[in-house]
């Protein structure tokens, strides 16, 4: 589902109108992606945020009121202070924009519920979309399927036009961005999201570091998939928050997944029967982060099987093992959240390291470059 | 950890190399079963030409030894009758592998074997005069 349609739902219950905030663009480490969203209800119910909370969020708020006053959708640019660019975990002043605007929640005809709604079923069909948002105050919405197909209108047939052809330079880009778009004399600035279905997690092995895996990664917000061979350990009552657990042939299974970028497959059964047939299949695929619990040794004794059965070198150089990032985790719920933090750190081709290290390392540098006076 | 099993080379070699792994497509016959405690999955599939076993293949997520025992044992029952493969023991399985196996892993062995007269069984049932 995607976020403001997740909003809505929680929202309709009972709210008729709300004003939907939508972080656009940011200047300075942002705390939160452009997309971000925060629903605020006319009964003054207020949902998501577009920051991690504080000024920002107050702000927004202020103006939601003034949107659901007078049906009039604002882009609103704010200048962050040092002291709020310090709150926000920003290294410098700058600014912040952020597109709210009215939402008659009553209305299945209104342009941004009907967007949420086409956005949510593309979602849950495991395609990416593009949601387009005029930023000039205009209602009207248009949706950028990953075919090149659109849907709904920015309320001028030539613009739809436009701002389709500009859905291959956000996808260059991998996220949402704010486009000047011309269309005859007129330029007009459009906000195009970037929607991703949520991000998968294969497990297979349903055992006790698989239990708090699940848990910590669906907070996180991933799909959790389990696999096992056996009945008895791939339970509802072992995996309460699992959204699919499956008994079977675990290669079988996992064959059956879609293993794209966007899914993290992670060995957890420490049990060799499942290990070789299961990464035979998932080392064919495109799967974004592949971890196999195991020492230095078994994970050696296992890509060398791997290798003799004619599985190149390039692939096998994909499997994380030892699997998780060096925190010292000893215990179930430790190896689960070393294993949850490297898979993070991959999909967002990070080392995983200190961040204060980093930065100081960075600072090192910066300091190095500059000139000598 | 090493992947390699101390009950003789053939079960090793059969275990590296297996015979037969993988779909058998249009096979009439297809049969699955596990070990509900280990997790050992073994699916027998076969090609029948009338009362005789034309081809036989198995895919398997399961132990060394319960994979040479599923490879071996396609081997002995490719082209054999329907007949003599019901009468296959587990005795010759395991001297087909040259393999001298302590109790605890006999069930390793035993379960391919299992499945594939599972699997013969609800065949001769389905194909029973007055089956539905």
């Amino acid at each position: 589902m995607s976020e403001a349609a997740g909003l809505f739902e929680a929202l309709r219950r009972t709210e008729r109108k709300a004003a939907l905030a939508t972080l656009i663009a940011t200047q300075g480490a942002p705390p939160r992606r452009a997309g971000a969203r925060m629903c605020v209800g006319e009964g003054g119910r207020i949902l998501g945020s577009v920051t991690i909370g504080g000024c920002v969020d107050a702000r927004v708020i202020e103006e939601s009121a003034a949107v659901l006053a007078d049906g009039r959708a604002r882009r609103v640019a704010m200048a962050l202070g040092d002291e709020d660019a310090w709150a926000l975990g920003m290294t410098c002043a700058g600014t912040v924009e952020v597109l709210v605007e009215p939402v008659d929640l009553t209305r299945d005809d209104d342009p941004v519920v009907r967007a949420q709604r086409e956005v949510a079923e593309a979602l849950r069909a495991g395609h990416e979309v593009i949601e387009v948002a005029p930023l000039d105050g205009t209602p009207g919405r248009l949706v950028i399927h990953e075919d090149g197909a659109t849907s709904g209108t920015l309320g001028d047939a030539a613009l739809d036009a436009a701002a389709a052809a500009r859905a291959g330079e956000v996808r260059g880009a991998g996220r949402s961005l704010v486009l000047d778009v011309p269309v005859g004399d007129a330029t007009h600035a459009l906000f195009l999201d970037l929607q991703r279905p949520p991000a998968t997690l294969v497990i297979v092995g349903a055992t006790h570091v698989a239990m708090p895996l699940v848990e910590l990664a669906r907070r996180v917000g991933y799909h959790t998939i389990v696999i096992d061979g056996r009945e008895r350990f791939a339970t509802r009552e072992r995996f309460p928050e699992a959204h699919e657990l499956r008994v079977g042939m675990p290669s079988d299974e996992v064959a059956g997944l879609p293993l794209g970028r966007a899914t993290a497959v992670v060995l957890v059964a420490h049990d060799y029967k499942y290990d070789l047939p299961v990464l035979e299949h998932v080392l064919a695929s495109e799967a974004g982060y592949v971890g196999l619990l195991g020492s230095v040794r078994r994970g050696r004794a296992i890509l060398e099987h791997l290798a003799e059965g004619g599985v190149p070198a390039e692939r096998l150089e994909r499997v994380h093992v030892p699997i998780g990032l060096d925190i010292g985790a000893r215990t179930p719920e430790e190896i689960a959240l070393s294993v949850l933090a490297q898979m993070v750190a991959v999909r967002e081709g990070r080392g995983g390291g200190s961040l204060r290290e980093r930065k100081r390392e960075e600072a090192a540098t910066r300091a190095a470059e500059r000139p000598s006076e | 950890v090493s992947l390699s099993v101390p009950y003789g080379p053939k079960i090793l070699e059969h275990f590296r190399k297996p015979r037969n792994r993988g779909a058998l497509p249009g096979a009439q016959v297809s049969q699955e079963g596990h070990n509900p405690l280990c997790g050992d999955r073994v699916r027998i599939e076969l090609l029948l030409d009338g009362d005789v076993i034309a081809d036989a293949r198995f895919t398997a997520n399961a132990c060394a030894v319960c994979v040479a025992a599923a490879s071996v044992m396609t081997e002995l029952i490719r082209g054999a009758p329907l007949e003599d493969v019901a009468s296959l023991t587990l005795p010759e399985v395991l001297a087909a592998l040259e393999a001298d196996l302590p109790s605890a892993r006999l069930a390793c062995a035993r379960l391919p074997l299992t499945v594939l007269h599972t699997a013969l069984t609800l065949h001769e049932r389905r194909a029973a005069p007055g089956a539905g």
